[in-house]
């Protein structure tokens, strides 16, 4: 098969995603036989936590995220710097010429080789309305970079992201999964939302005006109604339901 | 609303589509740069401009103001893809009675919400496509405007590898048109109701 029969065949499969764990296999795959090995694709919304319809894909070290999520690279990073300016897709070598590198942004990308960054491809997300985003692929040895695959790769990188904000948003159309969501009262969610900012039974009972043993009874209940045993996997399992999400329980700030 | 003007009403639309001509030059020659005819020196107006096309147009409801519109030529007659970017198809170029191209998609610069403008277009699209046995629907994109066109919720994959054409990567991509494509429009614009208000019919003789 053609490279590009390849590419329409991912592109079908990825245009059916409903999960990002059905998403991320079929990319990475994608991503090898085009000759990559290392991929981010990510809003460029900045801190650890983030709301749950922001998307971060990625097989970066985790030595490279904390760094970059730590020292927030989000505003400095030269590739994402570089999608603010630039629509159409760029290979790193060629940021010089979208941008004048300040000394801070040469720094950063003085520590890439020693992460395994030694060129890449980013293709810019700009949608109206919502934060920018990128799909970086790159690979850790320049000469096997894969200049023939990067028409290829824009189109992994364009309908990948996609089919990830598909998820995030919940946008896709009968399915007809039914919804495997516990059903909690208005009550039950407000304890969940209070324990998931890591308030004492005693806090919420304060907070929200009732009794202490109030506030076990809704919290114990709404652990029944997830089938879990703990208040931290209360938490989780909300948060990957999405009837929790991560703006419930951080200020996040402004949002582009 | 979203008006459908073909060939049969345009008379009754003079003001709307002229208008929709000048956003056409100042979006597509002024300020996206392409090399394409000007007509009186306002209007952009090609040779695909014909009595083939048939043309969604975004009015707002209460002044008829152009808003936004996209072109719909069908792929039997002469249209950009075939004439002008075959190559962007890695097969050969979709031709049927089914297969409509969309070209020159635009919001008016003045539009207060273009992206609800968008929104509306793409809706309209699907209903257009499934009132009118449109299977299917062509068109060329910049990779720089990718990304926004696949967020329209259409149901969308390439015909060939993007390829750089006079300093600009472009593509060629197929939609199709169904009804869960259509209810995933209508869920991001908010609405159930259908948009298109279409030609009236004919008087019977």
């Amino acid at each position: 098969m053609s490279q590009f029969h390849d590419v329409q065949a991912f592109v079908r499969e990825a245009n059916r995603i409903t999960e990002m764990a059905d998403l991320q296999p079929l990319l990475e795959d994608a991503l090898k036989a085009l000759g990559f090995d290392k991929y981010a694709f990510t809003h460029h919304v900045p801190g650890f936590v983030v709301p749950n319809n922001v998307i971060r894909l990625s097989n970066y070290p985790d030595r490279w995220l904390n760094t970059f999520i730590k020292r927030n690279y989000f505003v400095d990073d030269p590739v994402f710097a570089a999608c603010q300016r630039s629509s159409a897709g760029f290979v790193w070598s060629q940021l010089p010429q979208i941008l004048t590198l300040t000394d801070r942004q040469r720094e950063i990308m003085g520590e890439w080789g020693q992460y395994g960054f030694a060129e890449g491809f980013t293709v810019p997300v700009h949608i109206p309305g919502e934060a920018i985003g990128s799909c970086s692929m790159s690979v850790s040895d320049v000469t096997r970079f894969p200049l023939q695959a990067l028409p290829a790769a824009q189109y992994v990188a364009s309908f990948a992201f996609e089919a990830a904000r598909r998820v995030v948003k919940r946008e896709w159309v009968g399915t007809g999964k039914a919804s495997n969501r516990a059903s909690l009262t208005a009550r039950q969610f407000d304890c969940l939302v209070l324990v998931g900012r890591g308030k004492s039974d005693w806090d919420i009972s304060r907070i929200l005006g009732i009794s202490d043993q109030t506030v076990h009874q809704h919290v114990e209940a709404a652990k029944k109604r997830y089938g879990v045993a703990s208040r931290t996997q209360l938490v989780v399992r909300a948060l990957f339901d999405s009837q929790l999400t991560f703006s419930d329980l951080f200020d996040l700030g402004h949002i582009p | 609303m979203v008006v459908v003007i073909t060939d049969e009403n345009r008379a009754e639309y003079k003001q709307e589509l002229a208008a929709m001509h000048r956003h056409r030059k100042q979006v597509f020659v002024d300020f996206l740069k392409w090399n394409i005819p000007v007509v009186d020196e306002i209007y952009e107006i090609d040779q695909f401009d014909n009595s083939d096309a048939v043309y969604l147009v975004v009015l707002d409801p209460d002044s008829r103001k152009h808003l936004g519109s996209i072109r719909l030529i069908p792929s039997t007659k002469p249209h950009i893809l075939e004439s002008m970017f075959p190559f962007l198809c890695e097969d050969a170029v979709p031709v049927a009675e089914d297969i409509w191209e969309i070209t020159r998609l635009c919001t008016a610069p003045n539009a207060p919400n273009p992206k609800l403008v968008l929104g509306q277009l793409a809706t309209g699209l699907m209903e257009f496509g499934l009132l009118y046995g449109v299977r299917k629907f062509t068109f060329v994109t910049h990779m720089g405007a990718l990304s926004q066109v696949l967020a329209f919720g259409w149901d969308c994959e390439p015909l060939g590898l993007p390829q750089k054409v006079s300093g600009d990567e472009i593509g060629a991509m197929l939609v199709n048109v169904d009804t869960q494509s259509l209810h995933m429009c209508r869920k991001k614009l908010g609405t159930q109701k259908p948009l298109l208000r279409l030609p009236t019919a004919a008087r019977a003789a």
